[in-house]
């Protein structure tokens, strides 16, 4: 009997053990076929959706497939992709960079969401950048035969990191504006660079950091100025490595921390919101004829810094989305949070705000201090 | 201690791998949509329906002779009419259950890894392989179990160990007083997935078991802290809103995981690994299935035979696998519809017929247990 069920079992392994055909499963393919995708581009109009696709550099610097296609669903415009690449499995697993053009970020964001979540293979913690005007220009423009997309947005996240901004993940954004907050999104564009680089083979776009798009639960709100998204980094994040001009000296954040709290009245509602930033910064380089003292500057700094973050609030205020947070920040106790969690969208846009940002120069790069 | 019966150990091992399929399933989003951010918490008022029907269980173990499991007490306690009425109810419960088992594995299995396959496969080969386990020992499933589990919870640990990163603390806050009635409603698919433990007093005949009630609390509470920890980690990922708008948050959270360039990926092992659990709870069903079903035509238990030998009511079980299967594509339907399924119909009917049949039980042995409480004190005398 044992014989028996050995010589059955053997039989039904054999149609298994002939390599990775589609014989038994449609998901099985063979390893040298598959064509990693690692950024994807996703633009909307006139009811259509456009997918950008980029393979990023391959080994021995094989130059990177790029491709695009034009259909009504995401799930068709991958299909049609697919046929363009008949001699390699498109594999959707490794996607690092997802990039939304102004006009997909303002009406798809919603759809991108739920069609991740059903993917069997993106990520949810995949980068997401607004791109400022089509996708498809950033992803198809900074294609050459020596670079990338993806090259160029790794290389944008490594200088981020040490520039104070921050790059968020489609997860961040999703969990933000689900539960009715807003959501702050790295903004980027496509600069041609013919007159800035030289060299023929490198002349592919540049991607440059435009400060930060904000989304809601219905897509895209508003870009945010660079100067206006320091604000909102210093309120939300970890500003540590920004640049800051002020009065010609070129000062660079060291480290940096906001506290929020609220006022609130004798009825326990919330009546304000006290807002308390510091700033400790380095002098990089002076002007040349800079007559400012290091209190004057330090003055300078916070009134330059305080600008920055009140014009932050200020456009959350105005646009009713809480992108920054305050939520969570002002409502911080159980009886607060149990009686104005729900209201807050209504109740932020009316609260006075107060901002104090006090600077601080910690030393100086300047051999002439 | 007899050396073929399950030791306790084993059986909550058992018991917790099998269970682990059903709270994936509901949790945490059913549990989200009645409580929110509270979620985490609700595993605690679970303990009050469950600590009620542990005593329900614990009453009647304390009446089982050696070697008796659930279906040998009802026949002896409600006669041969309504004994095997009810038994012949459980039977179809168990089965019907164990095909929506198959049909959500499957589904869960197919939508998370294997997009373009179809569930069939999944279906046929757990059915086939339950099958061979079940006309097996028992003791030898158990054992099993005791691997599974050793594995499943080291596999959660590193996903929520992983996972740390992209948890923020400030999404399962505030829970405030006024949190405590959805939090408490929270409870019921903790409080239905714990349920199910009852279902496995059919095979109390087979384990040494303690007659008090305490151990029965060990499988139960890991299985809430599980859940308690699952809901924590996924809520605290994604935030109460977006983890009940997604279709396997536990898994989306997964898929989020890498060892840094060493492993990129590690979401395919652990789903699969998770088709443990309901290869587990489907051996363990037809087991129950048969132990409801062998006392109603006096057939023997079925342990210690050769694997193909059918005599002994042993062809029973492959009637029940055959059922089962056929069971299965009752449910073969779209993913929406599964869900809806998964998350309201049978939820409540697994709680009509465990809770509900339970004390139904309970309430009508009440004589019964007098009567054996009486003679019992005689004998003692």
């Amino acid at each position: 009997m044992k014989r028996l069920l050995l010589f059955i079992y053997v039989c039904l392994a054999l149609p298994v053990l002939t390599g990775c055909g589609a014989t038994l499963s449609a998901d099985r393919h063979d390893v040298e076929r598959l064509l990693l995708i690692q950024t994807m581009g996703l633009d909307s109009g006139d009811g259509r959706l456009e997918m950008s696709v980029s393979s990023g550099l391959g080994p021995e610097d094989r130059p990177s497939l790029v491709m695009a296609a034009g259909a009504a669903s995401i799930e068709d415009a991958i299909a049609r992709l697919q046929n363009y690449s008949p001699e390699n499995q498109l594999f959707y697993a490794h996607v690092q960079y997802l990039l939304l053009g102004e006009d997909a970020a303002r009406a798809e964001l919603q759809r991108v969401i739920q069609w991740v979540d059903r993917s069997p293979t993106l990520r949810m913690d995949t980068d997401m950048l607004v791109v400022k005007g089509a996708a498809k220009d950033a992803v198809v423009g900074s294609s050459q035969q020596s670079t990338d997309i993806t090259q160029r947005l790794a290389s944008l996240n490594r200088q981020a990191r040490s520039n104070g901004w921050t790059m968020h993940t489609l997860r961040e954004v999703a969990a933000a504006i689900s539960q009715g907050d807003g959501a702050l999104c790295m903004a980027v564009s496509a600069q041609s660079t013919e007159d800035r680089v030289f060299s023929e083979d490198q002349q592919a776009d540049a991607i440059i950091p435009e400060g930060y798009a904000v989304l809601d639960e219905n897509g895209l709100v508003e870009f945010l100025d660079p100067e206006t998204s320091m604000g909102a980094e210093i309120l939300t994040g970890d500003p540590t490595g920004f640049l800051i001009s002020v009065s010609g000296d070129t000062l660079e954040i060291l480290d940096g921390a906001a506290k929020i709290e609220g006022r609130f009245d004798e009825r326990g509602k919330p009546a304000g919101i006290d807002v308390r930033c510091e700033l400790h910064t380095g002098v990089l380089e002076k002007a040349k004829d800079s007559t400012l003292s290091d209190e004057e500057l330090e003055q300078a700094l916070s009134r330059t810094a305080g600008r920055w973050v009140q014009d932050a609030l200020d456009r959350a205020r105005a646009a009713g989305c809480d992108f920054l947070g305050l939520r969570a920040a002002v409502l911080k106790k159980p009886s607060a949070a149990a009686a104005w969690w729900d209201e807050w969208q209504s109740l932020f846009p009316t609260l006075p705000v107060t901002v104090a940002v006090a600077g601080h120069i910690d030393r100086s790069y300047d051999l002439a201090d | 201690m007899n050396d073929r019966l399950i030791t306790k150990k084993q059986f909550a091992a058992a018991t917790v791998v099998s269970l682990l399929s059903p709270l994936l399933r509901l949790l945490p989003q059913t549990a989200v949509g009645f409580a929110g951010r509270g979620a985490w918490l609700s595993f605690i008022p679970a303990l009050v329906p469950l600590a009620l029907l542990t005593a329900v269980v614990t009453s009647f173990r304390r009446h089982m002779r050696p070697g008796e499991g659930m279906g040998g007490l009802i026949l002896r306690w409600l006669g041969p009419v309504l004994g095997r009425l009810v038994l012949l109810l459980f039977t179809g419960w168990f089965l019907f259950y164990a095909g929506f088992i198959l049909r959500s594995g499957a589904e869960r299995l197919v939508s998370t890894i294997y997009p373009s396959s179809g569930q069939g496969m999944f279906v046929a080969v757990t059915i086939i392989l339950s099958l061979a386990v079940a006309l097996g020992d028992l003791r030898a499933a158990t054992r099993t179990a005791v691997i599974f589990r050793a594995i499943l919870v080291t596999a959660l640990v590193l996903v929520i160990a992983l996972s740390l990163p992209n948890m923020d603390a400030g999404r399962l806050r505030p829970v405030t007083w006024r949190d405590a009635g959805p939090i408490a409603l929270g409870a019921l698919p903790f409080a239905s997935v714990g349920a199910l433990t009852a279902c496995f007093t059919f095979l109390y005949g087979y384990a040494d078991l303690p007659r008090d009630g305490k151990w029965h609390l060990w499988p139960l509470g890991t299985l809430l802290v599980l859940g308690g920890l699952i809901c924590a980690s996924v809520l605290s990922v994604f935030g109460p809103e977006l983890t009940h708008t997604l279709t396997y948050p536990f898994f989306v959270m997964i898929r989020s995981i890498s060892l840094g360039d060493l492993v990129p990926r590690i979401e395919a092992v652990v789903i699969a690994a998770w088709v443990g659990t309901d290869f587990m709870l489907c051996v363990g069903l037809l087991r129950c299935a048969h132990e409801a079903l062998r006392p109603v035509f006096g057939y023997p238990k079925p342990d210690g035979r050769p694997m193909l030998d059918l005599g002994g009511g042993r062809y029973l079980l492959w009637l029940e696998a055959g059922a089962v299967f056929a069971a299965s594509f009752i449910f073969d339907m779209p993913p929406w519809q599964l869900r809806t399924w998964s998350d309201r119909y049978i939820p409540l009917a697994s709680d009509c017929v465990l809770y509900g049949g339970f004390l139904l039980l309970w309430l009508v042995t009440i004589p019964k247990r007098k009567k054996a409480k009486m003679a019992q004190q005689k004998a003692s005398l």
